[in-house]
């Protein structure tokens, strides 16, 4: 037997949930899938005194659209579902590819969205994606809830803005507006279980003209203590036209802001070198997504 | 304090007394006595503890035991009919994707799982479902083989 024993308790409503959770938050722990909560256990990094089973809760499960409000994906949905909902594929098809590289399938049917951000391991996922979506993240708090856009979130390694008798409650991912597309790049050992050496969300938004860049966001993971954007980058490169000069500051402004480690998985040296490459492959692909939306247009 | 629950494995029902921080590996294999289902890494990296919990496959090493009330569990001992093989399990001994034997019973639950969603796969497709179970012994070819076969055997059987 590993770690401390801990006790157990499954509440049957988000009601009595947030009522349990209000009461033993402290030395409390939300059991959502477990991939990585029993793993930090059973590594004696973690020794709460109560798991909150709220992988059946029905508030928390489910994905929906709505034209105005975009996509909703409440906490306590798998990273399977995520994966396979046509609703993902259709309006975040980079998140539905982050999900798919997730773990192995085995994870995917345990783990949920909402452990993957509330880890927040540097090397996560589904983070880059979501901040370049600019989702917003539905807290529960309580008594009430409260929203945060994911890019205030992270504070820093393994640490977030969460407070106490706070919970991830759902993610909120704003309608992709005319002539914009997300896109996930990432560089791996191997195609499952790895952690990602390095990971990219990318963002970019197209003027009415179709060559002058009007937004973009560029999170990147694995380069730093927590995932984060390129701010200075995404600061110059807005309203330059498209092209080789466009694709060339992307790059080196990206490998300017990481601060990269060296550490089992590559070395600084490379991280620096490569992530400049998934920036601009990330924002070819982008630039392909917004051309076929307006093919079908 | 020990709960006393009641689980359901391959269909039947089995009352049993464990601490709340038991995972169901471990009562799978030590109270119930199914060890067909084994512990491997017990962080859930190599699949070797893989059954299916509602028919998703599920890492019973990172599964609590009293999560599972309510939930219908097989095992590797619960795809059998009788003396009957699984197509899977007769698929697997026909393309000599067994070596040490191990990694066997996740590698098939894991396979029976993505033939129930996808019935006709790739063998990207393949590698896709079966990359969360390790074969220490390599033995890749011959599992995407094996699976391969028994799609094929599963698609004349529901003719």
């Amino acid at each position: 037997m590993h770690g401390e024993p801990f006790g157990y308790e499954k509440p049957a409503s988000l009601r009595e949930f947030e009522s349990l959770f209000a009461e033993r938050g402290e030395d409390a722990k939300i059991l959502a899938g477990g991939t990585d909560l029993f793993v930090l256990i059973k590594e004696r990094l973690l020794a709460p005194r109560l798991l909150i089973d709220i992988s059946d809760l029905p508030e928390l499960r489910g994905i929906s659209y709505d034209p105005g409000e975009g996509l909703t994906i409440m906490a306590g949905t798998k990273v399977a579902e995520i994966e396979r909902s046509a609703l993902v594929r259709e309006h975040a098809p980079a998140l539905a590819f982050a999900a798919a590289n997730l773990g192995s399938n085995q994870v995917r049917w345990m783990a949920t969205m909402a452990g993957n951000v509330c880890h927040a391991s540097p090397a996560a996922e589904t983070p880059p994606v979501l901040l370049a979506h600019g989702c917003e993240l539905v807290i529960g708090t309580p008594g009430g809830e409260r929203t945060l856009p994911i890019s205030e979130f992270f504070l820093a390694y393994r640490k977030t803005a969460l407070q106490a008798g706070e919970y991830l409650k759902a993610f909120r991912l704003p309608p992709l507006p005319a002539r914009s597309a997300v896109a996930y790049q990432l560089r791996g050992l191997r195609r499952a279980m790895e952690i990602d050496m390095l990971n990219m969300g990318i963002y970019l938004e197209l003027a009415a003209d179709g060559v002058t860049v009007s937004d973009i966001r560029l999170a990147m993971g694995s380069v730093g203590p927590v995932t984060y954007r390129a701010r200075g980058t995404e600061q110059r490169l807005k309203g330059m036209r498209l092209g080789e000069e466009f694709m060339a500051a992307a790059g080196a402004g990206v490998a300017e802001e990481a601060t990269p480690i060296d550490d089992m998985r590559a070395s600084a040296a490379y991280r620096n070198r490569v992530i400049g490459v998934l920036a601009r492959r990330g924002l070819e692909q982008c630039l392909e997504q917004i051309g076929k939306g307006r093919g079908e247009a | 304090m020990k709960k006393l629950l009641t689980l359901e494995i391959n269909g039947e029902r089995f009352d049993v007394a464990v601490s709340p921080a038991t995972f169901l590996v471990d009562v799978i294999r030590e109270t119930v006595g199914l060890t067909g289902t084994k512990k491997g890494c017990g962080i859930g990296d190599c699949g070797a503890c893989t059954v299916l919990i509602d028919g998703r496959p599920t890492l019973s090493c990172l599964t609590l035991a009293v999560a599972c009330t309510g939930k219908s569990i097989t095992t590797i001992e619960g795809l059998s009919r009788g003396t009957e093989l699984h197509p899977v399990q007769q698929a697997f001994i026909d393309k000599g994707a067994i070596q040490c034997g191990y990694c066997t019973p996740g590698m098939i639950l894991s396979s029976t799982a993505l033939l129930a969603e996808n019935p006709s796969p790739s063998e990207e497709e393949i590698k896709h479902g079966l990359a969360g179970n390790l074969c220490r012994c390599t033995g890749y070819v011959k599992i995407i083989e094996a699976v391969k076969h028994a799609a094929e055997t599963m698609a004349k059987e529901a003719k």
